[in-house]
């Protein structure tokens, strides 16, 4: 046995040592667990915090993203701003309307609530207030009597053609500040207008929004706005002054219409005087004029008794020249018949075939005694014409007539005609003396006579051309002449066919 | 009830006021108007506008408010007057009043002037709910909220919307029978045998660590986690103070402060209104010392959910009875973020309620409404970046 010295397990007992050993192991586990807890804890705080870390990253992204999507917005409001507002003022045609046509919410569109536009005035030699937006009537005023006094900061503006700016100007610049204080802005853009004509000015945008700062951007649009203004203040005089001259040519049309008018009333009172008086002196005429026949013709018989042969000669004169001036006489009368409406038109279908074989029969002597050919060339396609068959004999005895007087020995006359639209052409052509070019105006004029050997030697009334155009005319259809000297002349005229 | 809205976007605001009277007393088809509510954009906001008002309507209780756009049937308007006049069959009733000159000190004293105002006549007869319009500059917009609930009861439903300038920040204008008037709140107090369904949601969601607010008094947010409050979102965005004072607006739209609330389906949102040197962040709208908070993140299509989700809560707060006017009152933070798609919140709302449901609404900046955990017990709270859609129905 040992004495003095005891075990540790002899002193607690067996039980009481394997309590500790339980305890101990218990402790050591609970420490283990908290240390386990612990690292989760610290795991879990890791994670928080890089959660936290990655909500930075997002929030920062999240407000770039914020930025350039308003940004885009911004823009695509001003775009759409300066859209509608170039639109509204591009239909504008008068100056005082262009500056109207800016509304607040275009500017809106563009950032800037308020607004100025001033022009300058040449003559007063000051900046007239156009556009105001977004201020009072005593905001106004101070700002047109500080612009009367910087007016030289304005006209150097326009003279350069410079824009100024908030982002264009060190920010401690006496002007910049200067402009803010006046017009009561915290950013803002002033833009020259400059139309090629007439007076010039600027326009000021304005801001006192300090959330988003001026870019480059809107500069530029206000840029392209001022343009558009400018463009359609040059339109807009372009508008007026095209408007006044119209305006003065519609006048000067007016006076002469209302002269040309009164002329032409003139002209138709002369002419129908002339036609009254024709009519009125032929009727006067034509009553001696068969008496002198009549008694001439008595004479000429000799049933008064015998006459001298130079008696008689002088009777047979004036018998023929009686039958002349009775022509001419009846010539006149249908003349102013015509013209008077007077004559009564028996408008019927002819074949200008039928008439033209009769025409030629009358004058056929005339051609045979100067070898002339007289050729007719009517198509088969020619229709019937609507004519007063009397009335169209005469036209074609008087064309046919001078053809044959104008054309010399072995020449040609030629008939053609042919269907054009709803008329049929007729054409007379010689190969005659043809006439002189200062006389084919005159041609169809009453007693007009071409100045030539033919009508020197052989006489005439000037008056068959003068009545076959009366009576073309009043069948509706045109007359003229195609002529060159010493080779030919053409005489065409349209009837209206037969449908 | 008889309801007829008159809107007008015309150059000239006369001739705009005129033209949405007309057409809203063309489409209301009794005589008797018992009330007219209007809103518009800012540039309505002068003595004229009423004076048109009154001119046309006489002396019928106007109450309305500007803002930077109007909402109605025919769309979204960043320029225009909207009203809404109604007359009331039997049995449904209002009260309508307004404070004004509220001082910063003041707001909850004037809470209380409006909620005494608002109750007088009212002492025997079923109320069913009040709407107010405030200055969407007030500072202290829970103090004001907090002095109504002192007067009409803390349980009493309270709608709010917060007037709007355009964007400015610089002045907004409530309109009160006859006058024009900022710093100031109106009211209305409605009665009788009317129901009402409220949804109201934002559709942010939480992102980043949860934090605590370790010092913070009413509306200003001195720390957070122990640092100043403004060095949570100078790391978030890895920007100095200077840049983030500069970038406030759009920061605070986008990212706004989020408040746990348990039981709540939403965070409870909170913009900030500025950031003071000290760093601490002054909010619109009050954050209880040890709240736990989020930094909050919203895109669009989490935006236009919360509006489906607010229209549907506002259908079923009907219990089934059909809908006969839908008030919108939607945080203009939305309108920046849905940019060139608002309109498909007007869309959603339309969808849910039939495309000819008289509606008129305006973008505010904050909106009050209870909160519907029972925790909470129905007590009205200042909200931000919500779309609140009120639906009536006799």
């Amino acid at each position: 046995m040992m004495s003095g010295s005891f075990s540790f397990t002899e002193i607690l007992g067996t039980g009481a040592v394997l309590a500790v050993v339980s305890l101990l192991l218990v402790l050591w586990e609970r420490a283990e667990k908290i240390k386990n807890l612990q690292k989760a804890v610290d795991n879990l705080k890791r994670s928080l915090d890089e959660m936290d870390e990655q909500a930075k990253l997002i929030v920062r992204t999240d407000m770039e993203l914020n930025k350039t999507q308003e940004e885009l917005d911004k823009k695509v409001a001003g775009l759409y701003a300066l859209q509608k507002l170039t639109r509204a003022i591009s239909t504008t045609l008068e100056e005082s309307l262009i500056f109207r046509m800016v509304e607040p919410g275009h500017l809106e569109g563009l950032n800037f609530e308020k607004a100025c536009g001033f022009l300058w005035n040449e003559k007063e030699k000051k900046f007239v207030l156009y556009l105001t937006i977004g201020y009072s009537e005593d905001e106004t005023r101070i700002i047109r009597s500080s612009i009367e006094q910087d007016k030289n900061i304005y006209l150097d503006l326009i003279k350069n053609g410079k824009t100024l700016s908030s982002i264009s100007q060190p920010k401690d610049d006496a002007a910049l500040k200067r402009i803010t204080d006046i017009f009561d802005v915290a950013y803002f853009v002033i833009c020259p207008i400059l139309p090629k004509e007439g007076n010039k000015g600027f326009l000021f945008v304005g801001t006192l929004n300090t959330d988003t700062s001026l870019t480059e951007g809107d500069e530029e649009l206000i840029t392209i706005l001022v343009n558009q203004l400018g463009q359609a203040l040059e339109n807009a005089r372009l508008f007026e002054k095209i408007w006044q001259s119209q305006q003065e040519l519609e006048k000067k049309v007016e006076e002469r219409t209302r002269a040309l008018t009164f002329a032409l009333e003139e002209v138709r009172a002369i002419s129908k005087r002339k036609t009254d008086f024709i009519s009125a002196v032929s009727h006067e005429l034509r009553t001696p004029l068969t008496s002198i026949k009549g008694y001439a013709a008595i004479l000429t018989a000799e049933k008064l008794g015998v006459l001298p042969p130079a008696a008689k000669e002088r009777l047979e004169k004036i018998n023929i020249h009686s039958d002349e001036l009775v022509h001419m006489v009846n010539d006149l009368l249908d003349i102013a018949r015509i013209e008077a409406g007077k004559t009564i038109m028996k408008i019927e279908d002819q074949d200008l075939r039928h008439i033209i074989a009769n025409v030629a029969d009358l004058i056929a002597i005339q051609c045979k005694n100067k070898n002339i050919d007289l050729l007719a060339d009517i198509g088969e396609d020619v229709p019937l014409v609507l004519a007063d068959r009397s009335q169209l004999e005469r036209v074609f005895i008087n064309l046919l007539g001078n053809a044959v007087k104008f054309t010399p020995q072995n020449g040609k006359i030629t008939i053609q005609a042919r269907l054009k639209e709803k008329t049929v052409e007729v054409d007379i052509s010689d190969n005659g003396i043809g006439i002189p070019e200062e006389s084919l105006t005159k041609l169809f004029q009453e007693f007009y006579r071409v100045d030539n050997a033919v009508n020197q030697e052989v006489k005439g009334t000037g008056l068959g051309l003068s009545l076959v155009k009366h009576i073309v005319e009043a069948h509706r259809g045109k007359i003229w002449v195609e002529s060159f000297p010493n080779k030919g002349s053409t005489f065409s005229f349209t009837l209206p066919a037969k449908e | 009830m008889n309801i007829g809205i008159g809107l007008s976007t015309a150059k000239d605001t006369f001739l705009a006021t005129k033209e949405a009277l007309h057409l809203a007393k063309k489409n209301i088809t009794q005589e008797r108007i018992d009330l007219a509510i209007l809103f518009s954009t800012i540039e309505f906001a002068y003595a004229k506008t009423i004076q048109t008002v009154v001119s046309i309507l006489g002396p019928v209780p106007l109450m309305g408010c500007t803002s930077a756009a109007v909402i109605a049937n025919q769309g979204i308007f960043k320029r225009g007057i909207a009203v809404m006049l109604l007359g009331f069959p039997e049995g449904i009733y209002c009260n309508t009043a307004w404070v004004k000159e509220i001082s910063k000190e003041g707001t909850r004293a004037a809470g209380e002037e409006l909620g005494e105002k608002l109750l007088y006549g009212f002492k025997d007869l079923r109320r069913d709910f009040g709407m107010i319009f405030s200055d969407g500059l007030m500072e202290d917009g829970s103090g004001f909220i907090s002095g109504l609930q002192e007067r009409l009861g803390k349980v009493f439903p309270i709608v709010g919307a917060s007037a709007s300038d355009n964007l400015r920040f610089l002045k907004t204008f409530l309109y009160c029978n006859q006058e024009v008037m900022s710093r100031a709140a109106c009211g209305i107090l409605w009665g009788g045998k009317l129901n009402f369904g409220l949804g109201i949601k934002h559709g942010w969601k939480p992102l980043g660590k949860p934090r605590t607010v370790t010092k913070a008094e009413g509306n200003i947010v001195y720390e957070i986690d122990g640092v100043y409050a403004a060095k949570l979102y100078e790391d978030y965005l890895a920007c100095d103070a200077e840049q983030l004072k500069k970038e406030l607006n759009r920061v605070s739209t986008f990212y706004p402060l989020g408040l746990y609330l348990a039981g709540e389906e939403e965070y409870l949102l909170r913009n900030i209104l500025s950031i003071q040197d000290d760093g601490s962040l002054v909010c619109h709208g009050n954050i209880p010392l040890d709240s736990s908070i989020r930094l909050m993140i919203g895109t669009k299509e989490s935006c236009l959910n919360a509006t489906q989700q607010a229209c549907k809560e506002a259908q079923d707060g009907l219990l089934g009875r059909k809908s006969e006017l839908i008030f919108v009152f939607d945080s203009i933070s939305r309108y920046i973020l849905l940019g060139r798609e608002a309109d498909k919140e007007l869309e959603i709302i339309k969808n849910q309620f039939g495309q000819d449901m008289p509606i008129i609404g305006f973008y505010t900046y904050g909106e009050q409404a209870p909160l519907k955990a029972i925790s909470y017990h129905g007590h009205a709270y200042s909200h931000n970046q919500t779309i609140a859609v009120l639906a009536l129905g006799g």
